[in-house]
């Protein structure tokens, strides 16, 4: 395989038949590039699935109160079901084991006036586990904490697109904004990694909002992270229980989506993970198809090249070749140009790939590129590729009779 | 060192069974300069195919060097080809993008003879049949003549036991047919047992015995004096 005259050989060959060279590797190259390019995009749309998502803790399950669809246990359909606070601690007590943070949600919104500044912005009335639920990253000060929750207290945390807007180049933490009109202190400043109008959101504690808003104890939203060790199956059973649970608290049917909504971030991965498995699948089984008409070209034109060596073949016999050593050279030769060619696309998609992909960042795609085992694969896949392609020719060399190069009168 | 016994061989050419060779008795004593005669048809090249392990008998014994050559494999055959023979072709059959040097050394390459010392020998021989400044030229750079003296010094390179030439000259004109002959004589002053197989009764005459073949039979084997190709040079 190291003999230096083999490889002189077929590089004269390949030298001596450059266009003919060319055209058989730019198959295999182009399958290859284009087998890179698919999976890379499959990648691509893996992040940008895995990018809307991190932006709560994957383990997390949102509880919404809708209207019921179904008439059950005495009431009729369109009744209108809403959380109050005991819904929570009814929860959090029933489910000490499985549930790992839990914070209510209540939604507001505000005009908000710092000097001569103003903005309107949602806020959301929560809990001190809301940051380990939505993954708030504080920057600057602090969050809602239990002591703001039992007094009240008129405190907010601000994303940092709010603090640009009221506060430019000044510290917020310690002023005071009014909403609509009532002075809040402003604690905490975050950021979040999930998008921008997150950052154009202000959290405050859940009861000071309650009390403003006519002293009600309603809550719009429960949300909670169960038990992280859990797997999706113990995870969707814990899902199946707290619905059951509530629909049974709430009076709805077990059969009605539409009165209590259970939704569960375990599900949506699920799906999602079963979805990008089966595309890259499909790329694989699509770029396969398509090496293989590159495989059966280099296999041809080696038949091409045995039939017009024939001559040749057939003195190297007389001289003393031995078919081990004819099927050496061809089979060298073929994995050569497609082992070559397949890199050389493989470099292509590569290069095209770590230039464009990191510009690319939509939510539904981003960075696309090819982990190492991909690589790995394609070689090997490669150089498979490059022996099966010359199996026939080679044997159809091997088995030149000498005699053809002598009865040449 | 080379000695047939009843050798029978046909071709099937679809329905009908050509029988080319109808019962061959041949000797050869080693150092011996032979030619095998005989117009298209009557089976010499069969003769020297077989001969050459190119092709098998059906029939007979073929012992060459003392050894049954018999339902031999490919692989066996290639040994044996490189170990004991040397073949001259009348269209020379050089490897066309390869130099006088390196089609002498091929047959070496495939003894598994190292790169140096196949340069060595190779160059040796290129010497001997005067084409050592050619070395490096490819054969398309070669006069006819000049060819088919790189096929000989490419067949004696391995050092076989017996060279095969089939119609060396047939593609040469006369006077350079002449220079090959001379050169073939005197490989063979030197001991190499040589069989060439001609139509040409001048090129059969620089031999020292001629073999008659028709219909597939030996009609006629005498010795002959041997006419000395260098004074026609």
């Amino acid at each position: 395989m190291f003999d230096r005259d083999i490889w002189q050989e077929i590089f004269h060959t390949l030298k001596n038949n450059k266009l003919r060279t060319f055209l058989t590797g730019f198959s295999v190259g182009w399958a290859i590039f284009i087998l890179v390019m698919l999976l890379a995009s499959v990648n691509g749309m893996q992040n940008g699935f895995t990018n809307q998502f991190n932006d709560d803790a994957t383990n997390s399950i949102f509880i919404r109160p809708g209207t019921t669809s179904k008439a059950y246990a005495g009431f009729e359909a369109g009744r209108r079901i809403q959380f109050k606070n005991e819904d929570l601690d009814y929860i959090k007590n029933s489910f000490p084991e499985d549930v790992e943070y839990i914070s209510a949600r209540y939604f507001s919104n505000t005009t908000a006036r710092y000097k001569s500044e103003t903005g309107s912005y949602s806020v959301q009335g929560v809990h001190p586990d809301h940051q380990a639920i939505e993954k708030t990253i504080v920057v600057n000060g602090r969050y809602i904490n239990n002591a703001d929750i039992v007094n009240k207290a008129k405190v907010a945390v601000i994303g940092r697109k709010v603090s640009e807007d009221l506060f430019g180049q000044e510290d917020p933490i310690g002023k005071f904004v009014e909403f609509n009109n009532l002075p809040f202190r402003v604690v905490g400043v975050f950021t979040d990694d999930g998008d921008d109008n997150a950052e154009r959101r202000i959290y405050a504690p859940v009861s000071t909002y309650q009390r403003i808003y006519g002293n009600t104890n309603i809550i719009n939203q429960i949300l909670l992270t169960y038990n992280p060790s859990y797997d999706l199956t113990k995870a969707l059973e814990f899902s199946g229980r707290l619905e059951d649970l509530m629909k049974r608290r709430h009076k709805v049917s077990p059969l009605d989506q539409a009165g209590v909504n259970v939704w569960n971030y375990a599900e949506a991965f699920d799906d999602i993970s079963s979805f990008s498995a089966v595309l890259n699948a499909i790329s694989i089984g699509v770029g396969f198809l398509i090496l293989v008409a590159g495989i059966v070209g280099i296999g041809n034109i080696m038949v091409f090249t045995i039939k017009e060596r024939t001559k040749e073949i057939g003195v190297r016999k007389a001289l003393g070749a031995m078919p081990k050593q004819i099927i050496n050279l061809v089979l060298l030769e073929s994995t050569f140009i497609t082992a070559l060619s397949g890199f050389i696309g493989l470099i292509f998609a590569w290069i095209i790939l770590s230039l464009l992909g990191p510009a690319i960042d939509t939510p539904a795609f981003s960075n696309p590129s090819v982990s190492l085992s991909t690589v790995v694969t394609a070689t090997i896949i490669l150089i498979v590729a490059g022996v099966l392609a010359g199996l026939i020719p080679a044997i159809k060399a091997a088995n030149v009779k000498p005699i053809v190069a002598l009865s040449d009168k | 060192m080379i000695e047939i016994k009843d050798l029978h061989k046909s071709y099937k050419m679809g329905s009908n069974s050509l029988h080319v060779l109808k019962g061959i008795n041949f000797t050869a004593q080693s150092g011996e300069l032979v030619a095998i005669m005989g117009s298209s048809g009557s089976g010499k090249s069969t003769l020297l195919n077989i001969l050459g392990m190119l092709d098998g008998a059906d029939n007979g014994a073929y012992i060459l060097d003392g050894v049954p050559i018999k339902d031999l494999t490919e692989t066996k055959a290639a040994q044996y080809r490189n170990k004991f023979l040397g073949f001259i072709f009348q269209s020379f059959n050089l490897i066309n993008y390869k130099s006088a040097l390196e089609n002498v050394a091929l047959p070496l390459y495939y003894q598994k003879v190292g790169r140096k010392e196949r340069q060595v020998k190779a160059l040796n021989y290129l010497e001997r049949v005067g084409l050592k400044e050619w070395a490096t030229h490819l054969p398309s750079e070669l006069s006819g003549g000049q060819k088919q003296r790189v096929a000989i010094a490419r067949a004696m390179a391995a050092e076989p036991k017996v060279l095969l030439a089939d119609e060396p000259t047939g593609a040469l004109d006369s006077k350079t047919s002449y220079e090959v002959m001379d050169l073939i004589q005197k490989i063979n002053d030197e001991g190499n047992t040589i069989l060439v197989v001609t139509h040409e009764e001048d090129i059969a005459h620089m031999c020292k015995r001629i073999v008659h073949l028709k219909d597939g039979v030996i009609v006629e084997d005498k010795k002959i004096e041997q006419v000395r190709a260098e004074q026609y040079v």
